[in-house]
């Protein structure tokens, strides 16, 4: 199924990781050099940001193609024929995906992964012209137009799994959160038809990586199983369900009762107390970085949605707070750690180990910094002077009303 | 063969010594497992939404505690972090020093957001410098200089950056149209003295470091100036050429400091100038998409050589 194999990913695994060791000292230059030379690969691999960029440009050339075609020798044609240019599109451009890597050996370049991205799109807006561009909305469902949802979703986990892209899980889950929609009308349904699809993912992905030994932490199911389990508890917690609740959460989270049966609407909130802690001691057991940090993060919107899903007021030290509890538990566990053997507690550390964290840590205190004061600093005054201190937007992530 | 066959295979030929095989085999094992970057984002995080926090405390009850006492908390709490940070810093050095302890960078953030927060209540409170308010971004700038240099620190010089940005009127949310060619002089020179000072502060080996910083700000706020003169309906055709010379030299500056960011840079900013200069006045759509189709192809040959040539595995 994989397109690449998997003798040349570890050898591209094994080429990265010695980078790494290199730079933190603890291989020789020397060392280095020398071992670098039998983790030579076939696959063509990129940095990061021309990797980013051969996306744009890739996607900007293979949309305006199509779109070309289409003015140029189908302008007055019906939405089926679009959408069947489109769907040959779509086949077109997986088909160049494939090509890209299986005779131009790229990795992780930017171009075959634009190519697969374009033929998921194609073949939504294909399908969706092709078959169903006459029906006029209806309020009611029905299950047949659930297909290009469906569909897509099964796509995308195909080039997840063939190309290995990560970022196509989350999109077959995206896909996956409109199928309901086409069979029930009933919001509590569809948030538990949602909830049930990312279980049983969940459960096949839990099974699937029980049976593999892997001797790296960031093998491709990890972040599966990290999306599937922020999945779950964004399909579980009904306060974050909607986009137009936030204003909402201020002034007492009472909307969201309203809306559901009482006995569904605690039952969730049980769910989302039940869930970050489960997700958490499983990251924690199995030593995996994106379980931990998605438990960590349902934890943190447990914490916050906790008083609207209650219809408690919310208080201004709310936050302050948070920040408090946050930075004491990080501390805490900082402190625990470092009084342990070597630094060392029950198999973990607080101490850097990979150059990676110390590159992380600076790109992004640069990007925050940059990003911070101009959400704090005061504004020009153009009004009067009895204008009222408005803002107060502080720390990058306050408040913005007035008072 | 996976990476453990690996280094058990190096060791075996003596390429590494029993000791490194040893380390480097539990670190691929997660054997300890490092929760750094965790409890540091955790920790961020944490004092974020503290200040975040703050601020709306302080906005929303500063009828009911009084000025007085809404400054005195400020106050304290920023004489609190600011004593920390100069108790515990270690000596200065014009080379980069580490923390010296874990809390002591996010004290200092700390200290900062509650800065920002006190001069943005005082001023709109009391309106001590009453419409010249862009003094505070100077006084903040400077003094966030002082300690980022002081106490060696990224984020407070990222800070800084930003606020002398903001005192040079480059606050993007204050860029009305009609005052481009003023704000884009202002930006031109914000990049003269950012970039003249970063390079000869790096010339001296004062936090040699933090020259990377200051070249990705100035790159940038160059970029959109230059841009903002393309975009122009008439003159634009010195800033085309100014827009040719800087992506000619940040493509030059990212190939040969194998600094990829830069030639990203380069190519993106550039498509987009010279794409709005070509396709000015032109109405035909099929005229359109043929520009994107063929230029579009060029730039992936173009980068695709670029990234055989320079930038395989930087």
């Amino acid at each position: 199924m994989r397109l690449y194999s998997a003798s040349s990913e570890e050898t591209l695994r094994a080429r990265k990781l010695l980078a790494d060791w290199a730079g933190e000292g603890f291989l020789t230059q020397e060392q280095y050099q020398r071992l670098k030379q039998e983790t030579v690969c076939e696959l063509r691999t990129t940095n990061i940001f021309l990797r980013i960029v051969l996306f744009l440009f890739t996607l900007i050339s293979v949309c305006a193609a199509a779109a070309l075609f289409l003015s140029v020798f189908l302008p007055h044609s019906s939405d089926q024929t679009n959408g069947i240019f489109l769907l040959i599109c779509a086949a077109l451009s997986y088909a160049a995906a494939e090509l890209a890597v299986s005779q131009g050996h790229l990795y992780r370049y930017g171009i075959e992964e634009a190519l697969a991205v374009c033929s998921v799109g194609f073949l939504y807006a294909g399908m969706q012209a092709a078959f169903f561009s006459g029906t006029s909305y209806s309020p009611n469902p029905n299950a047949f137009h659930s297909l290009v949802p469906a569909v897509c979703a099964l796509f995308s986990l195909w080039i997840w799994r063939r190309f290995g892209l990560r970022y196509a899980f989350p999109a077959a889950m995206i896909f996956a959160v409109f199928l309901p929609a086409y069979w029930t009308s009933s919001h509590s349904a569809q948030h538990v038809i949602v909830s049930l699809v990312y279980a049983i993912g969940l459960i096949g992905v839990i099974a699937v990586r029980s049976r593999q030994h892997s001797d790296y932490g960031g093998d491709d199911y990890s972040p599966a199983e990290a999306f599937l389990w922020l999945g779950i508890y964004l399909a579980i917690n009904l306060q974050l369900s909607s986009l137009d609740l936030p204003p909402h959460w201020w002034g007492g989270g009472t909307r969201a009762v309203s809306e559901f049966a009482s006995s569904f609407y605690w039952t969730t909130w049980a769910l989302t107390w039940l869930l970050p802690p489960v997700g958490l001691v499983r990251g924690l057991r199995r030593k995996d970085r994106f379980v931990i940090a998605v438990g960590a993060i349902v934890t943190v919107l447990t914490l916050v949605t906790n008083k609207p899903y209650l219809g408690w007021p919310r208080h201004t030290w709310d936050p302050m707070l948070l920040g408090i509890l946050l930075a004491a538990i990080a501390l805490f566990i900082r402190r625990w750690l470092a009084h342990g053997p070597g630094g060392i507690r029950a198999g973990f550390t607080a101490a850097r180990l990979s150059g990676k964290d110390k590159q992380w840590m600076n790109a992004s205190s640069a990007v925050f910094g940059l990003m911070t004061p101009q959400s704090i600093t005061p504004s020009p005054q153009t009004t009067s002077p009895g204008v009222r201190f408005g803002g107060g937007a502080s720390g990058g992530g306050g408040a913005g009303g007035d008072f | 063969m996976t990476i453990l066959a690996r280094l058990e295979q190096w060791r075996e030929q003596g390429a590494i010594s029993p000791e490194q095989h040893s380390h480097l085999a539990s670190l691929c094992r997660g054997e300890p497992f490092s929760l750094f970057l965790e409890l540091n984002i955790l920790l961020y995080a944490g004092v974020l939404v503290f200040v975040a926090g703050l601020g709306w405390t302080v906005t929303t009850w500063s009828q009911q505690l009084g000025d007085v006492v809404v400054l005195a908390i400020l106050s304290t709490i920023l004489a609190v972090c600011f004593w920390y940070c100069f108790s515990r810093a270690p000596a200065w050095s014009l080379a980069p020093t580490p923390a010296s302890s874990a809390i002591f960078d996010y004290v200092l953030y700390l200290g900062c957001l509650v800065w920002c927060v006190e001069l943005a209540y005082l001023e709109n409170r009391l309106h001590l410098l009453s419409g010249q308010w862009d003094f505070y971004l100077l006084a903040t700038a400077v003094l966030f200089f002082f300690l980022a240099y002081r106490l060696d620190n990224r984020f407070v010089l990222s800070l800084a950056l930003s606020s002398l940005a903001g005192w040079f009127g480059l606050t993007i949310s204050h860029w009305p149209s009609h005052q481009d060619a003023a704000y884009r002089q202002y930006a031109l020179l914000f990049c003269l003295v950012v970039g003249l000072g970063g390079l000869l502060l790096q010339r001296r080996g004062v936090k040699a470091h933090f020259f990377g910083t200051y070249l990705n700000i100035v790159a940038n706020v160059l970029f959109w100036a230059v841009l903002s003169g393309v975009f122009q309906r008439e003159g634009y055709g010195i800033w085309v050429l100014a827009l040719l010379l800087t992506c000619g030299a940040s493509l030059a500056w990212g190939l040969r400091r194998r600094q990829f960011v830069f030639v990203a840079y380069s190519a993106v900013y550039g498509y987009v100038g010279v794409s709005t200069m070509l396709l000015r006045d032109i109405n035909d759509f099929t005229f359109i998409l043929t520009y994107f189709v063929f230029t579009a192809v060029a730039m992936v040959v173009g980068l695709v050589l670029i990234a055989r040539r320079f930038g395989r595995h930087a």
